[in-house]
């Protein structure tokens, strides 16, 4: 288990990379730490590994306070994003390099690296230098060195954005299945929202240093918190449409919506509505979005829809064969939507 | 088309000329030794061994390359601890004005091993009792060496990413650890060069040593070369072209090595 309480990281100079964060990670639970660059995830994940040192707030692994302690003594193992794999050494040596330091005999450590590195598939390449591994077999060395010391706590930095696009999903599922055989509590970084949603028990979506909203991959992407959560979350950008209730009715971009309950005549709203939640015809009805087709990706199995309406854009996702012409008069009818006030979670739409 | 071969002709023309220009000088080196009567020009030697054991006989030869050695070897030991130390420090740690310190250090350090701190050198060794030491001009000699040396090997260090070490220091080890297993052997090819660059210059080095050493049997043989003139202060051609040659033997043969053994980088480890 890890915990953190009122974690505060300023660098010299003002930046401000953590805010406070409180946040419990359970016992093999697989976390991510989610965000866009510079929203200081990586500067958390460092000073998990305590190689940065917080300005106030303290950490704890398995109920010991490690905030004061150096990062060899925190018994956790971390993977670089650029795996950080010692070129002068074997395979074998690398992976054996913890054991090295922990002064395990010669025996037992090439016995442990040798055990480790089969169960990763690198048992050929026990003899390869770094220089002589693609970079899948990279990654897994890294991640062998990490296994071999036994740690208490996984820390990954953007542990697959250094494989190509279809190596990374291979590695993904392989990460996924290793980390649950582990059952180690591992926190991982990532900018990619597909990545978190697919690995991770737990997401916290970071920004400017402070956690926007922590929850599970279902929580994340169904009930986004924010408004800059529900953009960042979805693989398709989720439509943030500006709406006013007004004579008990909820107007936006041109369709006419039911209210949502408590919300008084003349409130803004931001309406939002994943491409995916909506449907589109080309009947004319007032409870949908009028616009004309403007652009249409193949997405392979469908295909991503803008509609260019009097105010903003708006996209739509329809099936493969439905996709209408260019230039048609369309409406885009939303199944499952959310109300934003201020740009909080208010409610679901009704 | 006519005009692009006489341009080739006279590229090539001209390349020839300026490597026959410095070329001379090495054939002379390899062939004056051999010669019963070396000139200053270079020709088709008159077959001997006699210089040889000519410079053999001299009491200082052999013993002088001895003291070569051991200045020039203590004095890149010296340096490249002692650069390799500071470089690290330099390249890991964010002091204010570092660029501007060491370009300082190494605009200074002209000055040190200079004609210009040449008294004051003398002043401080004597008052050191350093005067006819081989640390003495190991010292004065290391001090030259060290700025430039700092500023190569910093630029090592910083070539290698510092997450090999974090890396290494999450899994527990000391710094004096991360030094050993870590940085030393990523950065083997810039000590090594720092060695061969630093054991060079020392092997040719002349006034300090001249003006440190009066023993002659402490001198290295760039002082007793300036030994193998006559009274009439003629160069004895024939033994400094042979002490020459002996000379230079090591530092190539040095060089040949260090090359052959270090002159590769290490790749991958690192996804870029």
């Amino acid at each position: 288990m890890i915990s953190l309480h009122g974690l505060t990281k300023v660098f010299a100079g003002g930046v401000r990379a953590l805010d406070a964060i409180d946040l419990t990670i359970a016992d093999g639970e697989f976390f991510a730490l989610l965000g866009p660059s510079g929203c200081g995830k990586t500067t958390l994940l460092r000073t998990i590994a305590g190689l940065e040192t917080p300005t106030s707030g303290t950490i704890r692994i398995n109920d010991t306070d490690v905030t004061s302690l150096p990062p060899g003594r925190r018994d956790v193992a971390m993977v670089f994003q650029d795996y950080a794999i010692f070129p002068h050494m074997s395979v074998a040596d690398n992976i054996a390099y913890p054991l090295r330091i922990k002064k395990v005999p010669r025996a037992q450590r090439t016995a442990r690296a040798a055990e480790v590195a089969a169960t990763l598939s690198l048992g050929g390449l026990l003899d390869r230098r770094p220089s002589q591994l693609s970079g899948g077999q990279q990654q897994r060395v890294a991640l062998a060195r990490a296994i071999a010391c036994h740690p208490r706590a996984f820390l990954f930095d953007e542990p697959l954005s250094n494989l190509d696009a279809r190596l990374r999903l291979e590695a993904r599922t392989f990460l996924k299945r290793l980390q649950r055989d582990l059952a180690v509590t591992t926190v991982f970084v990532t900018h990619d929202q597909a990545e978190a949603l697919a690995l991770a028990d737990r997401i916290a979506v970071m920004s400017n240093g402070r956690m926007v909203q922590v929850g599970s991959p279902t929580d994340v992407f169904q009930r986004p918190a924010t408004t800059f959560v529900a953009a960042f979350i979805g693989s398709t950008p989720m439509n943030l449409l500006p709406g006013k209730i007004a004579d008990g009715a909820l107007h936006v971009a041109g369709a006419t919506l039911p209210s949502p309950t408590g919300l008084p005549d003349g409130t803004d709203i931001v309406y939002g509505v994943r491409p995916e939640y909506t449907d589109l015809t080309t009947t004319e009805r007032p409870d949908a979005f009028p616009g004309a087709v403007s652009v249409l990706e193949n997405l392979g199995t469908s295909t991503l829809v803008t509609l260019e309406t009097a105010g903003p854009l708006i996209q739509t996702v329809v099936p493969e064969g439905d996709e209408p012409r260019l230039g048609t008069r369309a409406w885009a009818v939303p199944r499952r939507a959310l109300i934003y006030r201020d740009d909080l979670l208010h409610t679901t739409a009704p | 088309m006519i005009r692009h071969t006489i341009g080739r002709l006279a590229s090539t023309v001209f390349i020839a000329v300026t490597l026959a220009l410095f070329t001379l000088p090495m054939l002379w080196l390899a062939s004056a030794p051999f010669d019963a009567t070396p000139t200053i020009t270079t020709s088709i030697p008159e077959f001997t061994l006699r210089n040889f054991a000519a410079i053999l006989d001299n009491p200082y030869a052999l013993g002088s390359i001895r003291n070569s050695v051991i200045q020039g070897g203590g004095a890149a030991a010296l340096v490249v601890v002692l650069a390799a130390l500071a470089a690290y420090a330099l390249s890991r740690v964010r002091v204010p004005g570092r660029d501007l310190l060491l370009y300082l250090l190494l605009l200074l350090s002209s000055v040190v091993t200079g004609t210009a701190a040449m008294v004051p050198v003398f002043e401080l060794a004597t008052r050191l009792d350093l005067i006819d030491t081989h640390l003495g001009v190991i010292l004065v000699v290391s001090g030259g060496l060290l700025p430039a040396g700092i500023f190569i090997l910093k630029d090592f260090m910083d070539e290698t990413p510092t997450s090999y070490e974090e890396s290494a220091r999450v899994f527990g080890a000391s710094p004096l650890q991360i030094l050993r297993h870590i940085v030393v052997p990523l950065v083997r090819p810039g000590l090594a060069t720092i060695a061969v660059w630093a054991l060079a210059s020392v092997w040719g080095g002349f006034l300090f040593q001249f003006i440190l050493l009066r023993d002659p049997d402490k001198a290295p043989g760039s002082v007793i070369l300036y030994t193998l003139f006559t009274e009439g202060g003629a160069p004895k051609l024939d033994l400094i072209s042979t002490f020459s040659l002996l000379y230079s033997l090591p530092v190539v043969a040095m060089y040949l090595f260090v090359s052959q053994r270090y002159g590769f980088r290490f790749h991958g480890g690192i996804k870029r």
